[in-house]
């Protein structure tokens, strides 16, 4: 076991995943407009949309600036790592970070939540049925109307 | 401005949300954004160290396994610090900081034990009818948190 | 090293809030060996939890089962696998061992599989990777089943030194004495394993080390092959029980930690290597020899003339084990039943902390100094319910293993 000291880099920065799942906004197109209005900040672009990496209150204006480019579209979320750190990258992992599987994975709804951030204020939602914590035994089948099943069967 | 803890903590979509909307999302990344930018002995990739689930023993017992600890030492201070919450209950493709399902057990309880604490639940749409009743409720109930902001 | 280093697959859930994946690629890195993560798209992670079948909740190890569906599609290119879980956590033991037996019954990549603490460090985790690395790499060389030339095997173990010369596929020298200081110890076997053999030092061709002391004592001697103990035991035990083909487990229960080896034509498959406690190693039958007063040597035939069920005994703690054993005499059970209590408890302890993660196929060969104890021999057979197979001269086993492999490389210097 070695043991090494650790000194950190970009401290005191955030870094926020910028995604973009627009049919008229490409992530290029996304990134001049971050380029444009950056002020200094580290823009990276990716397959996906941008990664924007700064001091907290100026990364919070250039993505509110950002939004305005197609708001229903272009969603943000916070990173733990910089960009293109070696301890995450799929070049040194052999695959991808495990974090990865879980944006896929809602890259696939995002279909949905932007219609739903489109149609928000034109009209009242139809009621869904929630999904509360799972019941034991949520779904089956009331003991007193299994009784009503097997005596009518009976009968 | 409240602090709303999401799950899962790595969600994209809950992120999002709740900083549209003009709070702060406490999730994962902010828990590892913490990890990578303090000084202390290298232990890549994510930082953590051994003394991570010795810290996690303050949330789950010591006969509970090292990587629940671990990850309950990033999370169970948020939870404590935690203004509000939303859940997501269908969120089986998590990984990474998501992917153990014992401490996602573990930090659900948790919330849930926060009585007084706002909480939200909900599931992923898979229509674009539930695309707007999604959004419409994580607004409403955003809406509705000590410290709202404006947009 | 010269060598590619070898690329080891990692399939694991919970080393990286653990603080022990520096560990893990510390321990890859000193054997020129390199972890991976097998690449896998969202599709593959739902197909394969689907098709394999095992409905997992944790994303991690749903991950994991589609790293290991990748790789024995032959969709990734690996060398080896390590699959690394959480100690204590059912749900990925269960994954753990179910990816395990999948490979190995679907590929011919080399695995071990591992459950960590935030305790586990680099140097655990050492000997198992170097074993996993060897496989993959060094296949050829532990194809050997012949000795050739003048050869000399050395172990030296955390209780005794052993050295072993041999000769044309016989053992012509040993030597055998309590390690004390590494290198004195394997000096003294050394001339005695030269003397019996009526050999100088400059006969010997090529040199082997295995054991605790290897680097030490191979670097001394500048030896041909500096191996760890679970390729050289699996080799010795096959080669001296001549079951060189086919299945077999070996099982080793050292005076430090213990092994169970799955082993397939003289190659390790799986393999577990520890031992929570003393409590569990050839250590507890020495106390126990002392004891009741006896020489460790007559430990075993005493305890074959006892009953080891009349004696409660469990020596899953040394210290605790200990206890039961005075009590025991203070009660007046007798050196006979306390022996073979001794014996039955040792031998549960490796068979509930070890053998249940290796495939146990016969024929079992027991190997090292305990196999020589038939008490310890008699019980783990009746935990087994099979006959064991303990070979001349068991308590050799590295020594000879390493005289084997190290034949390898005697045609080799002779041309140069």
């Amino acid at each position: 076991m070695t043991i090494k000291e650790y000194i950190p880099t970009y401290v005191g920065t955030v870094t926020k995943y910028v995604f973009i799942d627009s049919p008229n906004i490409t992530p290029q197109t996304l990134a001049i407009r971050a380029y444009e209005i950056s002020e200094g900040l580290m823009v990276k672009e990716t397959c996906f949309g941008l990664q924007i990496t700064g001091e907290p209150e100026q990364v919070k204006k250039l993505i509110v600036e950002l939004r305005k480019v197609d708001s229903a579209h272009i969603l943000v979320k916070d990173r733990g790592f910089p960009p293109v750190d070696p301890r995450r990258s799929r070049a040194n992992l052999g695959g991808a970070r495990p974090g990865y599987y879980g944006h896929e994975f809602e890259c696939g709804l995002l279909k949905f939540v932007s219609h739903g951030l489109e149609e928000l204020d034109k009209k009242k939602p139809k009621p869904v049925p929630q999904m509360s914590k799972k019941k034991l035994d949520q779904g089956k089948l009331p003991l007193n109307r299994l009784i009503e099943i097997i005596s009518n069967e009976e009968a | 401005m409240a602090k709303v803890f999401i799950f899962p903590t790595t969600s994209l979509v809950l992120s999002d949300m709740v900083e549209r909307w003009g709070h702060e999302a406490l999730g994962a990344a902010v828990g590892i954004r913490e990890k990578i930018q303090t000084p202390s002995l290298e232990s890549p990739p994510l930082q953590m160290t051994p003394e991570d689930p010795k810290k996690g023993l303050k949330y789950a017992a010591v006969e509970v396994p090292c990587g629940v600890r671990g990850r309950m030492s990033l999370y169970g201070p948020m939870i404590e610090e935690a203004d509000a919450a939303i859940i997501i209950n269908d969120s089986d493709l998590s990984f990474g900081c998501m992917g153990c399902a014992r401490t996602n057990e573990l930090v659900m309880f948790m919330l849930r034990q926060r009585k007084e604490m706002p909480l939200l639940d909900i599931k992923y749409p898979e229509t674009e009818d539930e695309g707007i009743a999604f959004v419409t409720q994580i607004k409403d109930f955003l809406a509705g948190l000590e410290g709202e902001n404006d947009e | 090293m010269s060598e590619q280093p070898v690329r080891v697959a990692q399939l694991s859930c919970g080393p990286e809030h653990s603080g022990v994946q520096k560990e893990i690629n510390e321990a890859a890195a000193a054997v020129n060996a390199e972890m991976f993560f097998p690449d896998v798209t969202l599709t593959d992670i739902r197909r394969s939890y689907d098709s394999f079948g095992l409905e997992a909740r944790s994303g991690d190890l749903k991950l994991a089962i589609a790293r290991a569906v990748a790789l024995v599609e032959g969709k990734v290119d690996a060398d080896a696998v390590f699959i690394a879980t959480c100690f204590r956590c059912a749900e990925a033991a269960i994954v753990r061992n179910e990816l395990r037996h999948y490979i190995l019954k679907h590929s011919d990549l080399p695995v071990v599989s591992y459950s960590f603490t935030e305790r586990t460090t680099a140097g655990t985790l050492l000997t198992r990777m170097e074993a996993l690395t060897t496989i993959a790499r060094r296949r050829a060389l532990l194809a050997r089943e012949v000795q050739t030339g003048t050869t000399m095997g050395i172990d030296s173990g955390s209780a005794t030194t052993k050295a072993v010369i041999m000769q044309d596929n016989k053992i012509i020298g040993t030597g055998w004495l309590p390690t004390t200081e590494v290198m004195n110890s394997a000096t003294g076997v050394i001339e005695e394993a030269l003397k019996e053999a009526g050999l100088e030092m400059a006969d010997i061709e090529a040199i082997a080390t295995t054991g605790y002391g290897r680097y030490l004592i191979g670097e001394k001697l500048n030896a041909d092959l500096i191996q760890e103990e679970l390729t050289v035991n699996s080799k010795g035990a096959v080669y001296l029980a001549d079951r060189q083909r086919g299945d077999a487990t070996v099982i080793d229960i050292g005076g430090m930690d213990n092994k169970a080896i799955s082993v397939l034509d003289g190659i390790p498959g799986t393999f577990t290597m520890g031992g929570i406690c003393a409590g569990a190693s050839g250590r507890f039958l020495e106390m126990t020899a002392k004891r009741i007063g006896v020489d460790i040597t007559e430990l075993g035939p005493i305890a074959m003339k006892g009953n080891s069920k009349i004696v409660p005994m469990n020596s899953y703690c040394i210290v605790f084990g200990t206890q039961s054993l005075v009590n025991a005499l203070a009660k007046g059970s007798s050196k006979e039943d306390v022996a073979a209590a001794a014996c039955r408890s040792v031998a549960e302890q490796v068979f509930e902390q070890q053998l249940q993660e290796v495939d146990i196929k016969e024929p079992i060969i027991m190997v090292g100094g305990t196999s020589l104890i038939e008490g310890l021999v008699y019980e783990m057979g009746e935990l087994l319910q099979s006959e064991i197979l303990v070979p001349p001269r068991s308590q050799y086993i590295g020594a000879v293993g390493g005289a084997l492999l190290v034949s390898g490389f005697v045609e080799e210097k002779r041309k140069s």
